[in-house]
């Protein structure tokens, strides 16, 4: 009985061996996926730019040791046997892996786990082209199981001293022409004839050398010419792997050194905006020009320049928050929305013209916005939640006003705060603020706005709303405040009221860039015009030129109070008479274009004469400029001399008389 | 007329220099050693000989300010054939000294790349050198005397190479090749033969293996299972044995 069982139980374990073996055959046939699959031939993330080739290169030379290094097969091929291929195996189970000791052991005939830095290097080493696959060749992976591999002759071995020639590959591609008798892949045909485009100087010699080296390898025995070829073919698919490069920039050489950048050049070039020379140059013209005047580097700045006169008074004067601010900076806020923006003293005169305009939430939007993008992370989330609260909830304190779309998606954004969330907002809100500066709001604005204000609301804004209305009603033709706003090139220097002082007709009633629309308007005006000193007059043609505050800003000489009060008489009154059309005397350009020609007197000239042409006369504009470009009225030339009278600085400037709050309660047109 | 001339001349550079370029990719694997180096000895050599001499007959044909336009657009594009040749060569010249501080022979321990290579390259010497057979007779410290030589040589090339670019005044780019896309296959046709062997073995070669491979697999999976047959049989018939038996 127990001889029974001995042999019962032997017979089981032969069963159980046989299993094994089995099992182990059929997983050894079967390449594995998964877990170890190789990297494709044209990774680029793997290989830095900087791979260490001498490191490379030892341990090259050490797996060549006969007893130690790599074990090497023959490969069979049908006419011949070739010695030195390798295994992955043998690659592996050598001593000259270090790292690969512990894999040694877990080793157990390639059915074992491969460490991933044994993977890695391996792989390394066959996109670098130390080893290249002989079954598969364009495919440059590690596979582990029984495929060949062969080492590469050290001239073929990338090093970074010998730049891969585009001679050298032409070289090659007519050789392998020569060989397959014309028919070349896709891809090779496709390198030809570009080739043979660009290097066409060269193709005599090109064609010339590809023979004889044709016929100098067949000089050798077959085995060395199979694997003279294998070896060719290996390095120029490593350098010249085969893709269809449509996108051809001048890098067109692949090599694993720059592959990395030159991938990324390929994203990036794909994501250009493609601009027409022309365009850019002129823009960067226009630019020039633009600022020519005031870079105190390029052309002379007053009263001097710092660094070459030690004389800091033009530091001073452009001082962040200067009381008054110069001209030209001034002139400088008329280029466009973003100078003002950007210039702390614009800001403020901006805020201040928006707080007129009761929409001065806006500004404080957009400065929160900014806030918000350039601040410190950790500060970011109650920085949002704190715009949100005071802008963009329904029924907040200082809501403003964008359109429903926008306010959805920030509001969803503001569920996962970042920095950018209010983008889109600040967009909306700059945009509009840039048309406010040229246009007036639409009467549905206003209305919006003036029902968000706080319920208080000072005597006087009460008085400016009642006044709003009369001129409203009052108004015999809207203007078009389309109509109005064209524009004429900057002047870079400040305007030539020209006409002011060369018109007849200006000197006798106050040269207000204003169209006086109303009979109502001209006598009170032109009464109280009467009254003032010309340099009052001329501070008041200034009026057109900035939003600053006007309040803040008194005028030369000593009749300081006087004129204000006449200013802000004038000022009234002035909103029962102009039309909207007096934000378009914003514009620099309108400006230069009234002071060059002729600035017509306003009220009492004007009130027979049809709107359009009120405005074609003051503005005398006849140039495009693009839309971005503010209407920023800059100061005239007279109130330049006044100013250099007496203080430096622009006296000019401090006379803002904001035409535009004049303007709003017009704004039916707009 | 200087023109035949200069090509014979040419022709002869561009095979040398094809040479050269096979025995240098020769250089450090198991198809390297000392004949090797002499061989490369001799055609680097052979090759600077007909450099200079290409050099002065070319320098002097395009100094002479009495040519017609077609003769010097002719001279031109033969400069432009030398020049690349020669830029070639010095890369070869640089590279085979680089290679050749790498694998030094004479070492203990030698390790030479095992790329396949076995044979020897005697032929392509010969080729280059325009005779039949090479005959070797440098000493044993070949390698490393001679490098000293290489790196004096290269220099020369470049001091020359550089004359060339002061001296003559031809823009490469301006030179109009005679030569259309594939012209190569024209007088190659009957070189073809031969080499189709060649070829279908490179580009056969993953049928084979793969069939090899995939054959392999399958006959060691179907011995195990006669052997596992095998087994279970025997293994019945001793349970028959023991049931009969008892």
């Amino acid at each position: 009985m127990t001889v029974i069982f001995v042999l019962v139980l032997f017979s089981y374990s032969q069963i159980a061996f046989c299993a094994a073996l089995i099992f182990q055959s059929v997983s050894k046939a079967t390449c594995w996926h998964g877990d170890l699959c190789p990297l494709p031939a044209h990774h680029t993330q793997l290989i830095s730019p900087y791979v260490p080739y001498m490191q490379a290169e030892k341990v090259l030379l050490e797996m060549q040791d006969p007893k130690k290094g790599v074990k090497s097969q023959p490969q069979r091929l049908v006419i011949t046997t070739i010695p030195h291929a390798i295994t992955v195996c043998a690659l592996y189970s050598n001593s000259f892996f270090p790292m690969l000791s512990l894999a040694r052991q877990l080793l157990n005939s390639c059915s074992g786990f491969l460490s991933s830095e044994a993977r890695s290097f391996g792989s390394m080493l066959v996109a670098l082209g130390y080893i290249y696959p002989l079954q598969d060749h364009k495919r440059l992976v590690i596979k582990p199981d029984a495929s060949l591999y062969r080492f590469q002759t050290p001239y073929f071995w990338p090093t970074q001293q010998w730049p891969v020639e585009d001679t050298d590959y032409a070289i090659y591609l007519a050789k392998r022409n020569i060989r397959k008798k014309g028919i070349l892949e896709l891809h090779e045909q496709e390198q030809y004839n570009r080739l043979h485009k660009w290097m066409n100087h060269k193709w005599d010699f090109i064609v010339m050398q590809a023979k004889e080296q044709y016929r100098a390898a067949k000089e050798r025995k077959k085995p060395d010419r199979v694997v003279f070829d294998c070896q060719e073919r290996a390095y120029w698919v490593v350098h010249r792997p085969p893709v269809r490069t449509h996108t051809h920039t001048h890098t067109h050489t692949h090599t694993h050194t720059d592959s990395y950048q030159t991938c990324t050049t390929y994203t990036g070039c794909r994501l250009l905006p493609r601009v027409k020379s022309s365009v850019s140059i002129g823009a960067l013209v226009k630019y020039c020009a633009t600022y020519n005047s005031h870079d105190p580097f390029l052309s002379k700045c007053l009263p001097s320049n710092p660094w070459l006169t030690d004389d800091v008074t033009y530091w001073t004067l452009n001082m962040p928050n200067v009381e008054i601010p110069t001209k030209m900076r001034v002139e400088r806020w008329t280029f466009s929305f973003g100078e003002l923006l950007s210039d702390p003293r614009g800001r403020d005169d901006f805020r201040l013209f928006l707080k007129k305009e009761f929409s001065g939430e806006n500004l404080a939007f957009w400065e929160g916005c900014e806030d918000l993008k350039w601040g410190t992370a950790v500060t970011m989330r109650e920085k949002a939640e704190q715009i949100y609260k005071t802008f963009l909830a329904r029924g907040a304190p200082r809501w403003i006003n964008i359109d429903g779309k926008t306010m959805e998606i920030t509001v969803s954004g503001l569920r996962h705060p970042h920095r950018y969330v209010l983008d889109a907002a600040q967009t909306h809100i700059y945009m509009l603020m840039k048309k406010v500066s040229k246009h007036t709001r639409s009467d549905a604005q206003l209305e919006q706005n003036a029902r968000n204000r706080r319920p208080s609301l000072s005597p006087i804004i009460l008085r400016q709303q009642e006044l709003e209305q009369r001129a409203k009603m009052a108004a015999s033709a809207p203007v078009d405040i389309t109509q109005l706003c064209r524009f004429t090139t900057p002047v870079s220097h400040l305007a030539v009221y020209s006409g002011f002082t060369d018109s007849p007709s200006a000197n006798a009633s106050p040269s207000l860039p204003f169209v006086a629309p109303t009979p109502v308007c001209p006598s009170p005006i032109s009464v109280a015009l009467d009254s003032n000193s010309a340099s009052e007059r001329r501070a008041e043609a200034g009026e057109g030129e900035a939003e600053r505050n006007p309040e803040a800003r008194a005028p030369a000489g000593g009749n300081v109070l006087k004129s204000r009060m006449a200013l802000s008489l004038r000022r009234l009154l002035k909103r029962g008479c102009s039309p909207s059309t007096m934000f378009a005397s914003l514009s620099p350009k309108g400006q230069a274009a009234a002071g060059t020609s002729r600035i017509q007197p306003l009220c009492p000239d004007q009130p027979s004469q049809a709107p359009p042409r009120r405005t074609g006369n003051f503005f005398q504009i006849k140039v495009d400029i693009p839309p971005e470009c503010r209407i920023y009225p800059i100061e005239s030339e007279d109130e330049e001399e006044e100013n250099r009278a007496s203080s430096r600085g622009g006296v000019g400037a401090k006379e803002i008389i904001c035409p535009w709050e004049s303007l709003t309660p017009q704004n039916g047109t707009g | 007329m200087g023109k035949e001339e200069c090509k014979t001349m040419l022709d002869a550079l561009n095979k040398v220099t094809a040479c050269y370029r096979h025995l240098v990719i020769a250089l450090g694997s198991t198809s390297d050693s000392q004949n090797l180096r002499e061989e490369l000895k001799r055609t680097r050599k052979k090759a600077q000989e007909l450099a200079v001499a290409n050099r002065t007959k070319l320098t002097s044909l395009l100094k002479d300010k009495t040519i017609s336009k077609e003769d010097r657009a002719e001279y031109e594009r033969l400069w432009v054939l030398f020049s690349s040749s020669m830029e070639i060569l010095e890369v070869d010249m640089k590279r085979s000294l680089e290679i050749g501080q790498d694998f030094p022979l004479k070492v203990p321990t030698r390790h030479l790349i095992q790329t396949g290579m076995t044979g020897s390259t005697t032929t392509v010497a010969a080729r280059a050198m325009s005779v039949q057979n090479m005959k070797y007779e440098a000493d044993s410290n070949i390698d490393t005397a001679d490098l000293r030589d290489l790196q004096s040589e290269i220099c020369q090339v470049s001091t020359m190479m550089e004359e060339m670019e002061m001296k003559v005044q031809v823009a490469p780019w301006a030179v109009e090749a005679k030569q259309e896309a594939g012209a190569e296959l024209k007088s190659s046709m009957s070189v073809g033969n031969s080499s189709v062997g060649v070829i279908s073995i490179c580009e056969e070669e993953p049928k084979e293996e793969d069939g090899g491979g995939g054959s392999g697999a399958g006959f060691a999976s179907t011995c195990a299972v006669f052997v596992f047959v095998v087994i279970v049989a025997v293994a019945v018939v001793l349970g028959y044995l023991v049931i009969n038996m008892s």
